[in-house]
């Protein structure tokens, strides 16, 4: 079975500043991680360089491939809606991603929308927090890949459309696809995790099943997750 | 439903699931919902359905029929011995407890007897 991502390796300095080095990471098909990290830890920069947004040193293969300009291909990321002006309507985001890429499936889309109750004729700017991140997710799992990733999907949103993302994960992530979360505040979502990946001192801090975490430590996701934080400097 | 996050999520499901079967919930021979289906009512990973499901099958609690899906056992005494099992379980746990508070096992009982009376009065 192969990896559905093996990063080997890799940095990024931006303005010379280190922003993430050392960073080894391994992922299996089929599963669900938690990318856990204070704001500003590099979470959102680790899916640029995945994607091939940005390029750093190392390797990284997404489906055993490593060439940067292929992973477009088997990765489903939507950093924010950027790129669309704010006059256009969701039904014209979804169009063009109907163009752009060939395994955008219509169908899943459609369904997406009537179960996460999304207005397509809206246009950006007229969009709620919680709406544009159900349109984000919408877009995002109605694409048919091998690794999804989505950036702080949860943030500043109402618990009945966090409920609704949730959900909506659950039901539309394709068995063996793996789908990697980002977020700052892991509770709501720790439930629904198979593993934990914590970056924390510009690198991959620890990577761990959640039972696993639960089973050795007694405690819950969010108190690991605070405990390495506290813990400063000293692992294991 | 609502986990409690200091304890696997795999465990918690199996429990809940066994509570069904014990209660009624799910009757001997009964078919289970999909994997998937479990998943989303439960808002848990697929993976850790699957394992829950995995071990209830190796305890011999649940059986698989290839295409049709995952099916209650028909055995009702296994049905039973679970019962058994998580009421000594519960049992134990309240008596561990009670035991670190120093007291012996009469005031146990002599204690439980007492909260027995008084929540039936308060049921009245």
């Amino acid at each position: 079975m192969t990896n559905v991502l093996a990063i080997d390796h890799v940095g990024y300095k931006h303005n010379f500043k280190t922003i993430l080095h050392d960073v080894d990471l391994t992922l299996e098909p089929g599963k669900i991680v938690g990318l856990l990290g204070e704001n500003g830890a590099g979470k959102t920069t680790l899916m640029r360089l995945i994607t091939g947004g940005a390029k750093g040193s190392g390797t990284i293969a997404v489906c055993g491939d490593t060439q940067a300009a292929h992973h477009r291909s088997h990765v489903s990321f939507t950093e924010q809606l950027r790129g669309f002006s704010a006059s256009t309507r969701v039904e014209q985001v979804a169009s063009f991603y109907r163009t752009v890429y060939a395994d955008f499936d219509g169908a899943r889309f459609e369904e997406l929308v009537t179960f996460l109750q999304i207005d397509t004729s809206l246009k950006i700017a007229a969009l709620s927090k919680g709406m544009k991140e159900k349109v984000i997710i919408a877009l995002t799992l109605a694409r048919q890949v091998n690794l999804y990733l989505l950036d702080e999907p949860f943030s500043g949103i109402d618990s009945m459309s966090r409920k609704r993302i949730i959900s909506s994960i659950l039901k539309w992530k394709p068995a063996d696809a793996t789908m990697v979360i980002s977020d700052h505040y892991v509770s709501e979502i720790a439930p629904i995790l198979d593993e934990v990946v914590i970056v924390k001192d510009q690198t991959v801090y620890a990577h761990q099943a959640a039972d696993d975490i639960r089973a050795e430590f007694g405690v819950g996701i969010e108190r690991y997750y605070e405990s390495l934080y506290e813990g400063s400097g000293q692992r294991d | 439903m609502k986990f409690d996050d200091k304890v696997p999520i795999y465990y918690q499901i199996k429990n809940y699931l066994y509570h069904e079967m014990i209660t009624g919930q799910l009757k001997p021979g009964g078919k289970l919902p999909a994997v998937r289906q479990l998943a989303v009512d439960l808002t848990v990973n697929v993976n850790t359905v699957q394992r829950a499901l995995g071990e209830m099958m190796t305890a011999g609690i649940i059986t698989s029929q290839r295409g049709k899906g995952n099916f209650v056992t028909t055995e009702t005494t296994r049905i039973t011995q679970l019962k058994e099992k998580l009421v000594m379980e519960e049992l134990e746990r309240a008596y561990e407890q009670l035991h670190a508070l120093n007291l012996t096992d009469d005031e146990i009982i002599v204690g439980l007897k007492q909260y027995i009376a008084q929540r039936g009065q308060r049921n009245d």
